[in-house]
């Protein structure tokens, strides 16, 4: 059998004598939309910056592609594929759209000093190849249009459509999102999953922290459920839905 | 000093203050550094251009190491500026502006403390005031000329785009693949750099390098020229560094038309902190606009668009 993209075993994180995260283990495959959900305060926010790299883990070890990622930085652990597209949109305010998009993209040979100045004509060749991807995904999420203003000037709904295309541009080969569908009205939200279905298809592994469980659960194909920073179930959609502890958790246990 | 010798010095100093304030322009305006000590990088640039023309070398090797050791500087600095938040390395490197000065003022056995040292002009006298300002302008432009298209090529690059994102959140550019703490060593780098060969080019103008030509005044001084001009465009650094210098002596020359009840060199200071307020209150971007990335490859998508936007329109 294939190994797992990302392998968490046994990862606690802890702040002061409270664990965020307790001993967390799951596996991601490569392509596929996998959900994470579990109630507010569960340690699913925690978890994703552990994984990002934002948090080290106190205890246990973090392997993406077969690479033990613990003590990368977080922009490391980025150039391995590993992205993620944030809960509230960190867009950089005062550059346009599409500059945005060029930000976030993977192995570029203009963003080191000397190259910038002495190899301009290398990396302008690659710079007229990453627009035109970047034009071809903001198209996919209907920002194309907008490429030029600047992303200060987009609504609520559009940041976080670029938030996710953003992540997309990176090519990763695993995106975390955290919750992709909140605050924006629920017709949109299914077409972003729609999107990131389509996206799954082409290889790239997609790992959601979503509230909005009805959209979720149509689109993943596993899920994991995380309460108190554990993990207590995980399992198809299906299954989950027709498991009376799920909603134990979710509604609370009185 | 007739007045051409004057505009001629006005232009020297405006090329000296101009390279000042496009390395300010280049860690403040692109990267979101608040360097409050650039005082302190100009007098090493000047400094060290005096001592070593005092042991015989050749003026451009003076002003190269002056660069150098200022960039090393500059390097120490960004350490601190990884963990402090912004406001708290303003004060760290204010404080060690004000520690080298006091340091030359202070010391005897080096530059000759308080009395600083005499420096050597690179252009042998030819009997004229009006020759040796023209041959400094001449120097002085070609170092603006170079520093202009370095900071101008690095705006509108990936490499530019990218400190733009570290100066609006670096959370999330260290998050997409920027490694910030390269990137801030390098702005301070470069910045500090610059305003070394700044400061060389000072002393060598002046023929002299003392502690009391880097008073922390200089560092507010090319502060208000980039706040002014806009900060994160090169062009309104240079407008900026040119507008206060023609303010700072035109004031100087209107104070002898008028009695005042203070100060008039005093009535300079609070003016300027006029200005400053004024430019921050009613015109914050500055009197240019920040600069957008511009790369061949965007300029190219950018008229594709509108050609097919006009076709559609159609």
């Amino acid at each position: 059998m294939e190994e797992a993209l990302l392998r968490i075993r046994e990862v606690s994180k802890h702040f002061g004598g409270v664990y965020a995260v307790n001993g967390v283990s799951l596996d991601i495959n490569h392509g596929g939309i996998c959900g994470l959900v579990g109630p507010n305060g569960s340690g699913k926010t925690t978890l994703f910056n552990t994984i990002l790299g934002l948090h080290r883990p106190d205890q246990g070890a973090i392997y993406f592609n077969g690479k033990c990622t613990n003590n990368l930085a977080p922009h490391q652990i980025y150039e391995l594929g590993l992205v993620n597209a944030f809960q509230l949109p960190r867009l950089f305010y005062s550059l346009s759209v599409l500059d945005n998009m060029l930000v976030a993209a993977r192995g570029q040979q203009g963003d080191r000093l000397l190259n910038s100045l002495f190899l301009r004509g290398r990396w302008q060749e690659q710079e007229k190849g990453l627009i035109e991807e970047a034009l071809d995904i903001l198209e996919l999420v209907e920002l194309d249009r907008l490429a030029f203003s600047p992303a200060g000037e987009l609504s609520g709904g559009q940041r976080k459509l670029l938030e996710v295309a953003r992540g997309l541009m990176a090519k990763p080969r695993l995106l975390l999102l955290d919750e992709p569908a909140a605050g924006i009205n629920p017709e949109l939200g299914k077409r972003i999953f729609q999107k990131l279905k389509d996206f799954s298809h082409n290889g790239i592994a997609f790992f959601i922290v979503e509230h909005r469980l009805e959209i979720l659960f149509q689109f993943a194909s596993w899920v994991y459920v995380m309460d108190k920073g554990k993990i207590v179930i995980a399992g198809q959609p299906q299954a989950l839905i027709d498991d009376p502890a799920f909603y134990a958790i979710y509604l609370g246990e009185e | 000093m007739g007045p051409l010798l004057y505009v001629c010095d006005l232009i020297v100093y405006i090329g000296i203050f101009g390279i000042v304030s496009l390395s300010l322009n280049l860690e403040f305006g692109f990267a979101g550094l608040a360097n409050f000590g650039k005082v302190a990088f100009f007098l090493i640039g000047a400094y060290t251009y005096a001592l070593l023309s005092q042991i015989g070398l050749p003026f451009y090797l003076c002003l190269i190491a002056g660069a150098l050791i200022s960039a090393i500087f500059g390097l120490l600095i960004s350490l601190p500026a990884l963990r402090l938040r912004s406001d708290y390395l303003a004060i760290a490197v204010l404080a060690f502006g004000e520690i080298l000065r006091l340091i030359m003022k202070s010391e005897k056995w080096l530059a000759g403390g308080n009395w600083g040292i005499a420096v050597s002009p690179i252009f042998p006298w030819m009997g004229s005031h009006l020759i040796y300002r023209l041959e400094n302008i001449a120097l002085v432009g070609f170092c603006l000329v170079i520093c202009f298209l370095v900071v101008q090529l690095l705006a509108n690059s990936p490499y530019g785009r990218a400190m733009r994102a570290i100066r609006e959140d670096e959370v999330a550019a260290e998050a997409l693949g920027k490694d910030r703490a390269k990137f801030k060593a390098q702005a301070l780098m470069l910045g500090s750099a610059m305003a070394g060969v700044a400061g060389g080019l000072y002393a060598q103008y002046l023929q002299y390098a003392l502690p009391g030509m880097f008073m922390p005044m200089i560092t507010f001084t090319v502060w208000i020229m980039v706040l002014l001009g806009g900060p994160a465009n090169n062009w309104g650094a240079l407008l900026g560094a040119a507008l206060v210098q023609i303010f700072d002596r035109g004031t100087n020359i209107a104070k002898d038309y008028f009695t005042l009840p203070i100060d008039p060199s005093n009535l300079q200071y609070i003016l300027f902190g006029v200005l400053i307020i004024l430019v921050l209150l009613y015109r914050p971007q500055g009197l240019l606009k920040e600069s957008k990335v511009k790369t061949k490859a965007l300029r190219l998508a950018h008229n594709g668009r509108s050609a097919v936007k006009n076709k559609g329109s159609q």
